[in-house]
């Protein structure tokens, strides 16, 4: 029995351990807010910074803070006080002029401690001049580039401002789609399988795993509009990638119309699995070409690439791989069901 | 009959969760502690497909246990 079944089993312990490893293991220290968030030049501010995670107290050196705007235009803090783990204030003596010839400008807050190591907050503070002199400003941002950044290691995964916790989404929804697209290359490769042999399994296989399929990107669907909610601010944004994939998933759709509107078997088999190829030939170029064209707002639109150093580091890929693989081996188990329910109806079928 | 009430006991027990979670701020809820009950939901609908698979494949079967009884008479 179970040197049969050893995947099911081996789909079963991946996914075990996405769950355990992807939600235990913390997020990297981070910055959640900064206030006030807008001020002018020429003041003294003391802004209020609460921290993510983060253990300031226990820093054994000093924590310093940056303004910056790029990695030479930096302005370091005059006092850092520690209030608590996850609180602190800093000082900074906002100079008269900036080093930007525009009126307002948005500038990112590095902290950075021993304990905690390096955390950024992009776009947290916005500062605006009362007159324009970039050249004058550049001679007083410059001085205090951001270095000797602290090395902390550790297992964690990236602290991203917005997405927070939900990063470990990232094994549930993304891998989804991959193991989607794994299943449906199978059941594409199966119809191709049918035209070549005629024989009827082949037919219940391409069904049995595009079944599977739609039922992976329905929840793809689904968990990507609950994310959506809490991150973008509405379940559908109309972004290109959500509009793509509904379209892929309506073509699938009209697979199982299709097949239920021939009485003939044969005569069945045959048009859905041609129709199945050209629903897969439509399907790759609406999930990952069009997004990749234009601007989205999921990750690998507009030029960017879907997977970089930034997105998933090597801690979250140790967990990703298995993801895709341990969805992909439930999604292939759920199909066999499938498979076998229809197996059996034939015989019943055959028999009486 | 049973699969109505099932049905609506599950309802039941979505809209009462859901009103625990308006108690507690309403959609300020899924975004506390860093968003990890947003987390949370989405393994929650995953599992809910997985639910749906399973009644599906429960009907089938049934189909086909009913067939078999059929014959056998």
């Amino acid at each position: 029995m179970i040197h049969k079944n050893w995947w099911k089993y081996l789909g079963v312990v991946i996914l075990l351990y996405v769950l355990t490893v992807g939600m235990l293991v913390p997020l990297k220290p981070g910055i959640s807010d900064i206030d006030p968030s807008s001020v002018r030049t020429g003041e003294t501010v003391t802004f209020k910074v609460w921290g993510y995670n983060s253990k300031f107290a226990q820093a054994q050196q000093p924590t310093r803070a940056w303004l910056k705007l790029d990695d030479e235009r930096a302005l370091s803090a005059e006092r850092v006080v520690v209030k608590s783990d996850t609180m602190l204030e800093v000082e900074f003596r906002i100079p008269p002029y900036l080093p930007v010839s525009q009126k307002v400008q948005d500038f990112s807050l590095i902290l950075d401690n021993d304990v905690d190591g390096p955390s950024v907050l992009p776009s947290a503070v916005f500062i605006t001049q009362d007159s324009v002199d970039a050249a004058r400003g550049e001679q007083v941002w410059v001085n205090n580039p951001v270095q000797d950044l602290s090395n902390v290691s550790g297992m964690t995964f990236p602290f991203r401002n917005i997405l927070g916790e939900t990063i470990r989404n990232t094994y549930f929804h993304v891998a989804l789609w991959l193991a989607m697209f794994t299943i449906f290359i199978a059941g594409v490769f199966q119809s191709v399988q049918y035209l070549r042999l005629r024989t009827p399994s082949r037919d219940h296989w391409a069904v049995s795993y595009t079944t599977i399929g739609v039922l992976l990107g329905i929840l793809g669907v689904v968990t990507g509009a609950i994310w959506a909610k809490n991150t973008w601010g509405a379940f559908w944004s109309w972004d290109v990638k959500q509009n793509t994939t509904a379209i892929a998933l309506l073509i699938y759709l009209a697979f199982f119309v299709l097949r239920a509107s021939f009485e003939d078997p044969e005569q069945k088999a045959r048009v859905s699995a041609v129709y199945n190829i050209f629903a897969f030939a439509a399907l790759v170029p609406l999930i990952y070409v069009i997004p990749r064209l234009t601007d989205s707002l999921h990750p690998g639109a507009g030029g960017n690439i879907t997977f970089g150093s930034q997105d998933l580091d090597n801690t979250m890929r140790m967990v990703f791989y298995p993801a895709v693989i341990g969805w992909t081996l439930i999604g292939v188990w759920m199909a066999t069901l499938l498979y076998r329910v229809k197996r059996i109806q034939e015989k019943l079928w055959d028999v009486y | 009959m049973k699969k109505y009430i099932f049905a609506l006991t599950t309802l039941q027990l979505l809209f009462t969760i859901s009103a625990a979670a308006q108690g507690t701020g309403g959609s300020d809820f899924l975004r506390s502690i860093g968003k990890i009950y947003v987390v949370v939901a989405v393994i929650v609908a995953v599992f809910l497909g997985i639910v749906v698979f399973l009644i599906y494949l429960d009907r089938r079967l049934t189909k086909l246990e009913d067939q078999i009884k059929d014959q056998n008479e």
